[in-house]
C-alpha cells in the first residue's frame, strides 16, 4: 500500500494492496437514521446531466460468463488504461489468513499458463508501459498505462492470468518474503506506520471482517500454501466477480470484440456471498492509545463512522469532508494550523489514505490526524476539533461556504477522474460497474452533490458527527530520534 | 515545431498459437499512434519574465506554475532550510491578502495555491477550474510579488519547521537519504537539503528571510507555464497585469556546482533494534546537459530504475531480500548523481549490497543483449509519452529543460536518442560513469548486525546525522 502519488513513473511498481467485496445488504448504520432515502435522479435531472460541459463517455456490457467491461475513450493522448478489477478486498479475507487477500495479490504477477514469473511484468515493460497492483477495503486490481496500440496485447495478458495461475512453492515462498519486507518498511520500521489507516479500523469497528488487520499478521502470512492460494484463486478470481475497465484512445466496438475474444472463454465459477459487513452502532466515543517507539513527536486521530453509501447524507459528508478538512481554507487547518498552530498539517478523509469516497462498498469512516508537540495536550486539540465540529451540528452553514465546498469538491473529482493518466477514471468506472452495476454514475455525482442544502448539512453533522459516534487515538512517541 | 514522436512498434514473441481456443503468444501491437506534445505559446515580458501557455488535456482545469530560480542551493553554510521557510511564509499573507484571504480565494475557484522550495527551483503553483485560471494567475503573482512577512506567522512556520525536522529525523529513509547526500556533497550547499540544521531554524528571523526573498526573488529569475484547458487571450492579459510592472530584482542565479567526490565511502549510521537497513549505493555522474545523458537514462533504467530492471529482479523477485529497490538518477544544475537505494532485512544487508555492486560489475564489463535493451527502449519511449499526457507532466518537463539549458530539441529528439544508444554504449556508460570502485555505500541500520557485514566493502565510518 503506497499513499504517495504516483508522480515517478520510474517507480510505479506495484503497491499492495488488500481487498474488496460486493454487499448487498445495505449497510446500516450505526446510529439510527432519522434520514429520508436518498431518492434517484429523474429522467429528466439524468438528461440534463448529460449535457454539462464535461461528462465521461461510458459503453458498458456484462459477457455472457458474467463479467463485466466498461469502455471510455479518451483521445487526449494516444496511451491506454487497462484495468482488472476482481471483488474481493482485505476486509473479507478468511479468518485465519489475515493478509491473504493483498499476499494473493503479490502471486498474480507470479506465472500464468504462458507467462512466467517476470514475464507479465516484462511483457508491459517491452510495450512501453507501466503497471501496478493494489488490494483494497472491496476489491482487488491490477492495471497497465500502455500505449493505445498494444491494447490487444494487454487484455491477452490480463485474460491470460484470469484463467489460471501457475505459481510454484518457490514463488510463493520467495513472495512471502517480499510482503514481510512490506510490512517492515511501511510499519514496523517506520514511525506513525500503520497509524492511523491500520488502527482507527481496528478500534473503531466491532465485526471481525471491518475491524482485524489488513495487512496481516507475520505468522499468517508465513503459514500460507500453495493450496490457499489456488482456493483463494478458484473461488474469488471468475470473471463473474470481476469487471475489466479500458479508458483511452481507442476504439470501442474493436475493444469489445478484444474482451470477448480473450475473456469470453473464461468459466464463471460459484462466487460465495460477501460476508455480513454490518457494524453495531456505536454507542459511545472510544478512545486508545499506543506507544511509538520510532516515532519522536505525538499524533493524534479521529474517526466518524460514516451514513451509508449513496445515502443522501452520504453526499452532505463528501461536502462537509469540503467545508471541515480540504484545502488551506477548511475550518480545520484554519483552526488548528493558521489560527492556534498546534500542527503544520491536518489531513484525512472518506476511505483515507487508500481511496476516496467511491471506491469502497460497506462500512467506512471518516477520520484525520496530524502531528503536534509534546506540549501541547491532545484533550486541547479535540477541544479545538469539537469546536468546528459543533459549529456544524449547531449552525446552518452559510450559503456561500457550501457553494465554496461544492465547487471544491467538483474540481476534485475531475482530478480524481483525470488521475494518473487516466487510471482514476477507470476506478470510479470499475467500483460503480462493480458495487452499483451502474458505471454511468460518474456522471451524475456533481448534481448529487449540488442538491445538498444547508439543512441537510446539519441534519447530517447531528446525527453523524456526535460524540458517540467518534474514535480517537492518541500516539505517544517514545523514539529518541538519531 | 513540434516533431510527431512514434512509439516503437514491437513484438514480443512471434504469431499466436491456438491453445483451446486461446493464443498461447500475445497478439502482435497495432500501428503506432501518433503523439505530439502540445508546444503552446512562448512569450517574453520586458522585465525577463519568460512565460509559457500550453493548452491540452481533457478535463476543464488549468494550472499555473511560477518556478524561480533561487533554492537551498542559494543558502549559506549557517542558514540551511531557510529557501523552506521563505516558501512557507509566502502563502501567510501578501500586502493585500491574509493567509485565510488566499486560501479562500484559491478555494472558490477550485484550487489552492502552495509554495515549495526545491534544491534549485522555488515554486508557486495552483491548480484550478478552466474559468478561473485568470484569476489564478493573479493570486499566484500576488503571493510571489507582495510577500507580507507577517511576524506572528514567522513563529508559527518556524515551529512546524522543528517538528518537521524532528519527525523527518525518526525516519530511516530519510535518515539514509540525508547521510548519503552528505557523503556525497561534503561542504556544499547540497549536502544539507535533506535535512536542515536545527539550530539554523531556531536562529533565524523573519527580517533574514526577507532578505534572503529579496536577494533571490524577481522577475528575471522568474518563468510562468500556464498547462490545461483555459483561454489563452484572457491568461495572456492577466500575465501582463499580474507580472508586467514587476521591475529590477537580481540577475539569473548561477550557483557554484559541487567538486565530483570519488572512492568508495562506507558510512554506517546507527538505528539499534531496527528491523531494517535502508541502504543508498551510488555516485556523482553526468549531468543532463552531458551528451551521454540519455545513454545513462537507458542504462539507469535496464540497471535498477524499472520494476523488470536487473537489479530488482536480482534482489526482489530471485532472493526477496526486500519491497522497493530501486534507482534513479537525479540531476541538478550541472550536477546530477546515481543511486539505488533499498530497505532491506538486517541480515541480508551485506548479501544485498554485494548483489548490487555484482550487477553493475557485470553491466560494465559485458554489454547487454540487443532484445534486453530493445525491451528497455520501448519502456522509456513508452514512459516518455505518458509522463507527459498530463498538465503537470507538461510543466515540469518544461521546467526541467530551462533549468538545464536545454532546447526543445531536446524533447523532439528524446525517442530518437533513446534508440540510438547502443549494447556497447550501455557497457561503456555503466563503466565509465557507475563504476562500483566509486560508490559510496550508505546504510541506517542496526550496527550490532550491520557493521560485521558492511567490512568487506571497505573502512566502514560510523556515524550520525548532524
Amino acid at each position: 500500500m503506497r499513499f504517495a502519488p504516483l508522480a515517478a513513473f520510474a517507480a510505479l511498481l506495484f503497491a499492495a494492496g488488500c481487498s474488496s467485496g460486493t454487499e448487498f445488504l445495505q449497510t446500516p448504520q450505526a446510529p439510527a437514521s432519522t434520514e429520508p432515502e436518498f431518492d434517484p435522479l429523474t429522467e429528466a435531472e439524468l438528461a440534463e446531466t448529460e449535457a454539462n460541459e464535461f461528462s465521461v463517455p461510458v459503453v458498458y456490457d456484462t459477457l455472457a460468463n458474467g463479467l463485466k467491461v466498461v469502455i471510455s475513450e479518451d483521445p487526449s493522448a494516444p496511451t491506454a488504461v487497462v484495468a482488472v478489477y476482481y471483488n474481493i478486498g482485505f476486509r473479507i479475507e478468511p479468518r485465519d489468513r489475515t493478509g491473504f487477500a493483498h499476499l494473493f495479490e503479490h502471486m498474480m504477477f507470479q506465472g500464468s499458463e504462458h507467462l512466467g514469473k517476470n514475464e507479465f511484468i516484462g511483457l508491459v515493460q517491452r510495450n512501453g508501459g507501466v503497471l501496478n497492483g493494489s488490494t483494497r477495503f472491496d476489491f482487488t486490481n491490477y492495471f497497465e498505462i500502455v500505449p493505445a496500440n498494444t491494447l490487444e496485447t494487454m487484455l491477452w495478458a490480463e485474460a491470460d492470468r484470469m484463467r489460471g495461475l501457475q505459481v510454484t512453492q518457490e514463488n510463493l515462498t520467495n513472495q512471502q518474503g517480499v510482503v514481510s519486507n512490506e510490512v517492515r518498511v511501511n510499519v514496523i520500521n517506520q514511525p506513525y506506520g500503520g497509524f492511523p489507516w491500520l488502527d482507527l479500523p481496528q478500534e473503531a469497528n466491532e465485526n471481525w471482517y471491518n475491524a482485524h488487520n489488513f495487512y496481516g499478521e507475520l505468522s499468517d502470512l508465513e503459514a500460507a500454501t500453495l493450496d490457499d492460494v489456488q482456493d483463494f484463486f478458484d473461488t474469488y478470481y471468475a470473471p463473474n466477480n470481476a469487471v475489466v475497465v479500458v479508458v483511452g484512445d481507442v476504439d470501442p466496438d474493436q475493444t469489445m470484440g478484444w474482451i470477448e475474444q480473450y475473456f469470453g472463454g473464461i468459466e464463471r465459477a460459484d462466487v460465495p456471498p460477501i460476508p455480513d459487513l454490518r457494524e453495531p452502532p456505536q454507542t459511545e466515543e472510544k478512545r486508545a492509545s499506543k506507544v511509538d517507539s520510532l516515532a519522536t513527536r505525538p499524533a493524534l486521530a479521529f474517526a466518524y463512522h460514516m451514513p451509508p453509501r449513496n445515502s443522501e447524507a452520504y453526499y452532505a459528508m463528501g461536502l462537509i469532508q469540503q467545508i471541515l478538512l480540504e484545502g488551506d481554507d477548511s475550518r480545520l487547518h484554519q483552526s488548528l494550523v493558521t489560527e492556534n498552530g498546534v500542527t503544520s498539517d491536518v489531513s484525512g478523509g472518506i476511505n483515507w489514505p487508500l481511496g476516496n469516497m467511491y471506491n469502497y462498498n460497506g462500512p467506512m469512516l471518516w477520520s484525520a490526524w496530524l502531528v503536534h508537540d509534546p506540549e501541547t495536550a491532545p484533550d486541547s486539540i479535540l477541544a479545538l476539533i469539537d469546536a468546528e465540529v459543533e459549529q456544524l451540528r449547531e449552525e446552518a452553514v452559510a450559503p456561500d461556504v457550501l457553494e465554496r465546498a461544492k465547487v471544491k469538491l467538483r474540481s476534485d473529482l475531475y482530478d480524481t477522474i483525470g488521475g494518473t493518466y487516466g487510471f482514476g477514471r477507470a476506478d470510479l468506472l470499475a467500483s460503480f460497474a462493480l458495487f452499483d452495476d451502474d458505471p454511468a454514475r460518474i456522471n451524475t455525482l456533481v448534481d448529487r452533490f449540488e442538491r445538498v442544502t444547508p439543512g441537510l448539512i446539519r441534519r447530517t453533522a447531528r446525527e453523524w458527527l456526535r460524540p458517540e459516534n467518534r474514535t480517537v487515538i492518541t500516539l505517544e512517541a517514545a523514539g529518541g530520534g538519531l | 515545431m513540434l516533431r510527431t514522436l512514434l512509439f516503437s512498434a514491437l513484438l514480443a514473441l512471434a504469431g499466436p498459437a491456438l491453445a483451446q481456443g486461446f493464443p498461447s503468444t500475445p497478439p502482435e501491437p497495432g500501428p503506432p499512434l501518433p503523439f505530439e506534445i502540445p508546444e503552446g505559446t512562448t512569450f517574453a515580458l520586458d522585465n525577463g519574465v519568460d512565460v509559457t501557455l500550453v493548452p491540452y488535456g481533457s478535463l476543464p482545469k488549468a494550472d499555473v506554475y511560477a518556478v524561480v530560480r533561487v533554492g537551498n542551493v542559494d543558502e549559506a553554510p549557517d542558514e540551511t532550510g531557510r529557501a523552506d521557510l521563505l516558501t512557507s511564509l509566502l502563502t501567510e499573507g501578501t500586502t493585500s491578502r491574509s493567509a485565510e484571504q488566499i486560501a479562500r480565494e484559491a478555494a472558490e475557484m477550485g484550487g489552492s495555491v502552495s509554495a515549495g522550495a526545491g534544491l534549485d527551483q522555488t515554486f508557486v503553483t495552483g491548480r484550478v477550474l478552466s474559468e478561473f485560471t485568470p484569476d489564478l494567475v493573479r493570486l499566484v503573482g500576488d503571493v510571489l510579488r507582495n510577500p507580507a512577512f507577517p511576524e506572528d506567522a514567522f513563529e508559527r512556520v518556524q515551529r512546524d519547521a522543528l517538528r518537521g525536522a524532528a519527525v523527518a529525523r525518526s525516519q530511516p529513509g530519510t535518515l539514509a537519504q540525508a547521510a548519503f547526500y552528505e557523503t556525497l556533497y561534503g561542504d556544499h550547499p547540497y549536502a544539507q537539503v535533506i535535512l536542515p540544521d536545527t539550530e539554523d531554524i531556531e536562529a533565524a528571523t523573519v527580517d533574514g528571510v526577507r532578505q534572503f526573498y529579496e536577494a533571490n526573488v524577481g522577475p528575471q529569475r522568474t518563468r510562468l507555464y500556464v498547462v490545461g484547458q483555459f483561454d489563452e487571450d484572457a491568461v495572456e492579459a492577466a500575465v501582463r497585469e499580474a507580472f508586467g510592472d514587476w521591475s529590477g530584482g537580481p540577475g539569473m542565479s548561477q550557483p557554484t556546482p559541487p567538486e565530483a567526490q570519488s572512492g568508495r565511502r562506507v558510512v554506517l549510521v546507527d538505528q539499534p533494534g531496527a528491523a531494517q537497513s535502508n541502504v543508498y549505493v551510488g555516485l556523482p555522474t553526468i549531468d543532463p546537459s552531458a551528451e551521454d545523458y540519455v545513454a545513462l537514462q537507458v542504462t539507469n533504467a535496464l540497471l535498477g530504475g524499472s520494476f523488470g530492471s536487473r537489479i530488482t529482479r536480482n534482489i526482489r523477485e530471485d532472493k526477496g531480500y526486500t519491497y522497493s529497490p530501486g534507482s534513479s538518477v537525479s540531476a541538478r544544475y550541472r550536477d546530477a548523481f546515481w543511486a539505488e537505494q533499498a530497505a532491506v532485512v538486517t541480515p541480508q544487508t551485506g548479501p544485498a549490497i554485494s548483489e548490487i555492486l555484482y550487477e553493475i560489475d557485470s553491466l560494465a564489463t559485458t554489454a547487454p543483449s540487443a532484445d534486453e535493451l530493445e525491451g528497455i527502449q520501448n519502456y522509456l519511449a513508452g514512459t516518455f509519452v505518458l509522463q507527459n499526457s498530463s498538465a503537470g507532466g507538461i510543466a515540469s518537463y518544461l521546467a526541467f529543460l530551462d533549468l538545464h539549458g536545454l532546447d526543445r530539441d531536446y524533447l523532439e529528439d528524446y525517442v530518437e536518442r533513446v534508440y540510438a544508444v547502443t549494447p556497447e554504449d550501455v557497457r561503456r556508460v555503466t563503466e565509465e560513469y557507475l563504476g562500483a570502485d566509486d560508490t559510496a555505500i550508505v546504510v541506517v541500520g542496526d550496527r550490532s548486525v550491520v557493521e560485521e557485514q558492511l567490512a568487506p566493502f571497505g573502512g566502514v565510518q560510523i556515524t550520525t546525522v548532524q
